[in-house]
């Protein structure tokens, strides 16, 4: 569908992550409350792609349904060639999940809880603990393996919850506000965690309400409004439409007003559809 | 799914759980310090209350008497033994008489615990005299020391019909308002007028007097006699399971609701593992646990029991015996599979600890209230009572700690508990992590108890088991009420009859529909014949199965008939006298045999086959292949038909057994509920075709006097099995079943 504010910019139609048209409605005491509205995005392999947004915006909801977890009221998703309504089980195969609020396992040791989380995603036995010695090299684990959770530092614990989220080796990575309640320490590792799985050729998909840090590590950004996707495109693309330097200003433009001389009530604005 | 039950993932997944609820020191806690504390302590408790209660061959102790002199002593002795001569029951023992001086004070004295005790059968009461010295009579009585003070007793001799009768004056001291010592009174009393009576007795009959007694009373003590063993029998078991109870609720909270409150339900319901396999390891976890706790608190009972003396007390001289310990603990065993199935469907519901244990402490409360009632003695274990959650497994432990288990309730309780446990499992699951995906509780709810939105064309196997948790003690009860009604023999088939198709046929379709799921698919409604077929093929194959159905019919209600009379022992009939046989078989031949073929043969063909070869069937073949689903439903098919009302027909479960297997078969060789409700309808009917016919016209026919078959007729009959059963191959070679299609 045309008729877009913005312009649509090339992607690539092949995506490891491909949203179509999701919609997602939720019953708040009886009124309706659409939290997701015909949203569509595509994330490639090697890319990082930053699901911006306010408290609210449906962030959380469009990450669940891109999982499986959450049915959506219409479209689907497609990872790696599997799509939602019909595959979940497969589906959920190839996605890794990291989320804010992951906690670990306080009475077992590091070693059991990923091998635990390692037959959660039906991986053999001999291949969990060979991952598991290389994931204990690339994110320092490997001193306190054989301790028990509840003796970690928070630094240790968000380490180990990052190797968790790839002991079956996902093709595809979601991230829910990773660094949120982190320190600069923290956050620095989840960038080098993030750019490793850059590296291995991973799509990750970012949602965050840190512009400055989603500024950092992003290739492509979907700012999202009141479950309606506002724009997406690259940083230098964003720069050029809307004239401003930053992602801070930029949504902050989108969100409370006028955009490019033109009143735009966000309630009315459906900017990005799809065919 | 297979690929978590393989390579021993699914015990790679329990172990995680049981070591992460081992490995907290709170569950060792309720799981070892609990019964280390509680049955010392409950034990301490009981034996101050009960051991009073319990009654004995011989008294454990007695009212003492005290007297001021030897002299007394001898003659209250004398007067007591001669009462007792008169009265002719009583105890054997003789009646002591003791110093207080002998040794200490105390010797004498009634012990605490058997001061207030007086909850004593008069048929054991005993007395003893002790010769108060040192101190006054009053004084002894004013300190409990002793229960009556004869303070005085006089003899003096008196002459009637030329020969000297004693006569005596006794004068006893008794504390007023003090319970013990008025009955010792009251007893005292009416052991000395005994000696009266008995006087007067023998002047009436010496003067030969025509006049009778005034009054002449013979008491028969009617019900049953209050037996407190029983009713402290079922304190045990109740405190058993309350603390098995204790043992699971935290590794429950802990393994679901614990999950959220650290953080990593979401990462768990976010991988691939079905839900089913994670609450399974969870609810593995929880059990194992829970049986845990009930073997330490079985252990630490018998320990308590043995040692305490409170065991012989409770179960006289073998006390708890190492066999009511095997007995009780698979009941535990069962117990805790069922209560770990409620506590996690519970607290998988809950988002934190907090709300978990909200929902957790009114069942606890609720659970103490059908545990109270199995506190009254006089409480029969029913097999109605055998589907009661709670209370059937209760009243069975003690029932077999009192030695008065029965078959029947007993299969009841075990066999309700279980089917319970499987539906509330398949609750739980579908509760578990629900919060955690949607957003919102109502939806979780609707989901599960809702109107599906899709329809589809098998039911699952979960779905069965909520069915069957309703359809189980519906069916239990109803058929109970039937018994009740005492209705004559025609009335009451039919009664069983409308009962068979109302729960066996119009409820699944009922849930079916609900459920939203394709009818002709879960109830294999659509013609036998594959639509892909040509006319003539499906003429051909619709043959084949027709006459393949009267060929296994005409063979199978042999095999029905001869393994019916391997188990007739068992049978109630066989217990009945030859008398109450033949009235029986004289009512079934009133009925008309219309009435006998629709109730018995038609109406249970077709009701039960909607439901086994129908709802059961699919339900089973959603998951499972062929010959699994068709042993499955023929073990489901067999045991209901073991419970028929109140009694525990075992004679049944072969008959039905095989003749399950062999609908099962036929519905999946067909692919049709049809011809199995015509094998079914045929079986039954010449079943009892033959019943009717009588024993003496078959004698005759088969000119030996056996209850079997001749021998022609089973070869003849085995040939037909096999003739149907190569038929039935033939005309079913390439079909394609709706487990394919769908």
């Amino acid at each position: 569908m045309n008729g877009t504010c913005f312009p649509r910019f090339p992607r690539n139609d092949l995506g490891m992550i491909s949203a179509t048209n999701l919609t997602k409605q939720f019953n708040v005491r009886g009124t309706p409350l659409i939290a997701v509205n015909n949203l569509s995005f595509q994330v490639s392999d090697g890319e990082v792609y930053g699901l911006l947004g306010p408290n609210g915006a449906g962030k959380t909801t469009t990450l669940r349904m891109v999982m499986g977890l959450l049915e959506p009221d219409s479209g689907h998703v497609e990872i790696c060639g599997m799509r939602s309504d019909g595959q979940t089980t497969e589906m959920r195969k190839h996605i890794g999940l990291i989320s804010t609020n992951d906690g670990v396992y306080p009475w077992l040791t590091v070693r059991e809880m990923l091998l635990y989380f390692a037959d959660l995603y039906a991986v053999d036995l001999q291949v969990a603990r060979e991952r598991l010695e290389e994931l204990a090299r690339l994110l320092d684990i490997g001193r306190f393996l054989d301790q028990r959770c509840s003796t970690l530092s928070t630094g240790q614990k968000q380490r180990v919850t990052l190797a968790r989220g790839l002991m079956h080796d996902p093709p595809v990575m979601l991230l829910d506000e990773p660094t949120r309640g982190l320190d600069v320490v923290g956050s620095q590792t989840v960038f080098r965690f993030i750019d490793l799985l850059k590296e291995r050729g991973k799509s990750v998909l970012l949602s965050t309400h840190r512009l400055d840090e989603a500024e950092r590590v992003c290739d492509r950004f979907g700012l999202l409004h009141r479950g309606n996707l506002q724009f997406e495109g690259t940083l230098e693309e964003l720069q050029k439409l809307t004239g401003k330097q930053h992602l801070v200003d930029i949504f902050i433009g989108l969100i409370s007003g006028p955009v490019d001389g033109e009143p735009v009530d966000p309630a009315r604005m459906v900017i990005t559809t799809n065919e | 799914m297979k690929e978590y039950l393989n390579n021993g993932r699914l015990w790679r997944l329990c172990l995680k759980e049981l070591r992460e609820s081992l490995r907290d020191r709170r569950t060792i806690i309720t799981l070892v310090l609990m019964p280390i504390l509680v049955y010392p302590l409950l034990s301490m408790a009981l034996q101050r209350l009960i051991v009073g209660g319990i009654s004995k061959a011989e008294p454990e102790y007695a009212f003492l008497l005290g007297t001021q002199d030897e002299e007394t002593a001898q003659r209250v002795q004398n007067l007591l033994m001669e009462a007792r001569r008169v009265n002719k029951i009583g105890i054997s023992s003789p009646i002591k008489i003791t110093r207080s001086d002998e040794s200490t004070n105390k010797s004498t004295v009634p012990s605490e615990d058997n001061k207030n005790a007086i909850a004593v059968s008069a048929d054991h009461v005993g007395f003893s005299i002790v010769i108060v010295e040192k101190v006054s009579l009053a004084s002894a009585l004013g300190d409990a020391q002793i229960d009556l003070a004869i303070s005085k007793l006089d003899v003096e001799s008196v002459a009637f019909e030329r020969e000297t009768f004693p006569s005596y004056q006794v004068q006893v001291e008794f504390r007023q308002g003090d319970l013990r010592s008025e009955s010792a009174m009251s007893e005292l009393r009416r052991a000395l007028q005994l000696l009266n009576d008995n006087q007067f007795e023998s002047v009436r009959q010496r003067i030969n007097a025509r006049l009778p007694a005034v009054v002449q009373m013979k008491a028969n003590g009617i019900g049953q006699r209050l037996d407190p063993a029983a009713s402290i029998a079922g304190v045990i078991p109740l405190v058993l399971i309350l603390m098995t109870i204790t043992g699971a609720v935290y590794p429950a909270i802990d393994l679901t609701a614990g999950e959220r409150e650290r953080g990593t339900m979401e990462a768990l319901i976010a991988t691939p593992a079905p839900r089913f396999a994670l609450l399974l390891s969870k609810y593995v976890a929880v059990v194992v646990v829970a049986i845990l706790t009930a073997l330490a608190n079985l252990f630490a009972t018998w320990i308590t029991l043995s040692f305490g003396g409170l065991g012989q007390a409770i179960f006289g001289k073998q006390g708890f015996s190492l066999w009511i310990l095997i007995q009780i603990l698979p009941l535990l065993v069962i117990f805790a599979a069922f209560f770990s199935a409620i506590l996690l469907a519970l607290c998988s519901f809950a988002r934190s600890f907090k709300e978990a244990q909200a929902y957790l402490i009114p069942v606890m409360l609720l659970s103490l209230g059908p545990g109270l009632v199995t506190l009254m003695p006089n409480v029969q274990f029913t097999t109605l009572l055998g589907i009661v959650p709670l209370v059937n497994i209760l009243l069975l432990s003690r029932d077999i700690m009192t030695g008065q288990s029965e078959l029947a309730p007993a299969f009841a309780a075990v066999f309700s508990t279980i089917i319970y446990a499987g539906a509330t499992l398949v609750v739980a699951s579908r509760l578990f992590g629900a919060e955690a995906a949607t957003s919102g509780s109502q939806e979780t709810w609707a989901e599960l108890l809702g109107r599906p939105k899709k329809t589809r064309l098998l039911p699952t196997i979960g779905e069965l088991a909520i069915f069957l948790a309703i359809l189980f003690p519906v069916f239990f009860i109803a058929s109970n009420l039937g018994g009740m009604l005492d209705l004559r023999a025609d009335s009451a088939m039919s009664f069983q009859a409308v009962l068979l198709v109302i729960l066996f046929m119009l409820l699944p379709l009922a849930f079916a529909w609900y459920r939203r799921l394709d009818l002709a698919t879960t109830f294999r409604l659509k013609s036998f014949a594959d639509p892909l077929d040509s006319i003539g093929m499906q003429v051909a194959r619709s043959l084949g199965f027709f006459v393949s159905v009267l060929l296994l019919s005409s063979g199978l209600w042999m095999v029905a008939f001869e393994s019916y009379l391997l188990f007739e022992n068992w049978s109630l009939a066989s217990h009945l006298s030859e008398e109450e046989r033949t009235k029986l078989k004289d009512t079934f031949l009133l009925i008309p045999f219309w009435l006998v073929l629709l109730t018995g043969a038609v109406a249970p063909a077709v009701a039960e086959e909607f439901f086994f070869r129908g709802f059961a069937l699919s339900a089973f073949r959603s998951k499972e292949a062929p010959f699994r689903s068709v042993l499955y439903t023929s073990i489901l098919f067999g045991l209901f038909h073991v419970i028929a009302g109140n009694i525990l027909s075992v004679e049944k479960l072969l008959p039905t057994l095989i003749l399950g297997f062999a609908l099962g078969w036929v519905a999946i060789k067909t692919n049709s509920l049809w011809p199995c409700i015509l094998l079914h309808a045929l079986h039954n009917g010449l079943v009892f075709g033959m019943s009717r016919i009588g024993e003496t016209e078959l004698t005759k026919w088969f000119g030996a006097d056996t209850k079997h078959l001749p021998m022609l007729w089973l070869v003849g009959g085995g040939l037909s099995i096999m003739a149907g059963i190569t038929l039935l191959l033939v005309a079913s070679r390439q079909t394609r079943t709706y487990e394919n299609i769908a």
